[in-house]
């Protein structure tokens, strides 16, 4: 899942450095901060789960896997984000050629549990807005 | 030279009179162009217009001539759509292609991401917007403008069209593995819909916040036409109920009405049917599509160097609640969650 943490806060700081034009002052830079705070906001969620989210669905992808018949690596002793999105990117790949397998042999079991393993993936990387009014 | 000269030299040329151009400032929204909202002096009378040019990266590829002409369709038809004023292709005038609209002041759009958007007017504002949409279905696109510019696909046809262009975009664009985004098209491809009872003008992003409200219950434009096209109208209506639209409330697209109500007011707008497998079909898509256009943010962003924040939003909060909609449905589609 992309970008990351560290992409948005460097994005961040390269979307305030240059000066806008004369024309972009006002509400269209005003709008522009806003959505870099928002932007920081949620960066300090991926920062505070980033690392536990992508160990917890490496290994739950892992387990699948195992459970189809396709045992996978499951962990990397690098913690760091770059190696468990890489390490999540190779299991990913495997978990779309294995569903796709899946439903070609019509296992609906194994679907089933696929399609609640993808709930449980989404439920976990949601970032939170805080609750902001309508006008 | 400003933009301003740059744009007082253009339309003093097109207009064949001397154009002051005042006040020219680039505002939030339209996130596929660049947009600026500015007056003319045309012997002593102001015109507010704006203009809408292509940036250098986007959220989205589209094509503004499709834009213009879709503006051109619906204003004055029954559908407050801006005034068309100037389309220009050509790179030596103001760098990208852009083009001019009249401006339509007093009005306020929502963002998506608050509650209650629309407060007391809520249900009055709904009425308009699911009206408008089936004003827009009901249109015959043969002799309206964007049928010079827009390909008409077979009725059959409409749903393998969208979807294989939305499913190339992701496989395109993707930076990471997208299972949940993947079996969503599988299974829009094991299952296709009905053909399109008609084809129609897509406005293509017809949702709140891509329209202007006067804070006392009128719509006074619809805006943001710029993935406009010829389909099947029940895309626009899948897109404008996706959960994503609906202002975190549950229990009412868009935040404006009940599903049962927006469908009703739809149905008599357009004279067409909103027939539930179809309706399934196009939300599952919307959704897909939706997944589509924040994955290409999130390489947009990358690509420019971060500069983007509005990319770098829609490529990852949107996103994942995106991928959040289409796996409960894929779980709902399957009748157990």
């Amino acid at each position: 899942m992309t970008p990351t943490a560290a992409e948005v806060l460097m994005g961040n700081f390269m979307a305030l450095v240059e000066p806008p034009p004369q024309e972009s002052v006002g509400d269209y830079m005003a709008s522009r901060i806003a959505v870099i705070g928002m932007n920081s906001l949620l960066a300090s969620q991926e920062t505070e789960m980033g690392a536990a989210v992508r160990v917890w669905e490496n290994e739950a992808i892992s387990a699948l896997l195992s459970k189809a018949g396709t045992p996978s690596a499951t962990s990397t002793e690098d913690l760091s984000i770059t190696a468990l999105d890489a390490l999540n990117a190779k299991l990913r790949l495997v978990l779309i050629a294995v569903h796709e397998a899946v439903e070609a042999k019509g296992d609906t079991a194994l679907d089933r549990e696929i399609l609640i393993l993808y709930q449980a993936m989404a439920d976990k990387r949601m970032l939170v807005l805080p609750v902001m009014a309508g006008s | 030279m400003s933009l301003a000269d740059q744009l007082s030299a253009y339309l003093g040329r097109l207009w064949g009179r001397e154009v002051q151009v005042l006040d020219l400032a680039r505002i939030p929204g339209g996130a596929s162009r660049e947009t600026y909202r500015f007056d003319v002096d045309l012997d002593g009378e102001r015109r507010g217009l704006i203009l809408r040019r292509d940036p250098v990266g986007s959220l989205i590829d589209t094509d503004r001539r499709l834009e213009f002409s879709a503006v051109q369709s619906f204003y004055g038809r029954g559908v407050p759509a801006p005034e068309p004023v100037a389309l220009e292709m050509a790179e030596t005038e103001l760098e990208r292609p852009f083009f001019i609209m009249g401006r339509i002041d007093g009005g306020k759009a929502a963002s998506p991401f608050t509650v209650d958007a629309y407060g007391v007017h809520a249900a009055t504002i709904g009425e308009q917007f699911f009206s408008s949409l089936g004003i827009i279905a009901k249109a015959d696109p043969v002799g309206l403008p964007i049928s010079e510019v827009a390909e008409s696909p077979d009725r059959a046809a409409c749903w393998s069209k969208e979807l294989d262009y939305w499913a190339d975009v992701i496989e395109t664009d993707q930076l990471h593995p997208q299972p949940i985004v993947w079996a969503a098209i599988r299974k829009l491809r094991r299952n296709a819909p009905p053909p399109a009872q008609k084809i129609s003008v897509v406005h293509g992003d017809y949702r709140t916040g891509n329209f202007l409200h006067d804070g006392e219950g009128k719509i006074i434009a619809i805006l943001d036409w710029e993935m406009a096209h010829l389909g099947d109208p029940m895309e626009d209506l899948g897109w404008a109920i996706d959960p994503l639209w609906g202002h975190y409330d549950p229990d009412k697209v868009g935040g404006m009405l009940t599903r049962t109500e927006a469908l009703k007011i739809w149905e008599q707008a357009s004279g067409l049917k909103a027939d539930v497998q179809a309706l399934d079909w196009w939300s599952l898509f919307n959704a897909v599509k939706g997944q589509a256009i924040w994955t290409s943010s999130a390489r947009e962003y990358r690509d420019s160097g971060g500069k983007d924040p509005v990319l770098a939003l829609s490529g990852w909060y949107t996103a994942r609640r995106h991928d959040k909609i289409i796996a409960d449905r894929l779980a709902s589609l399957e009748g157990w969650a």
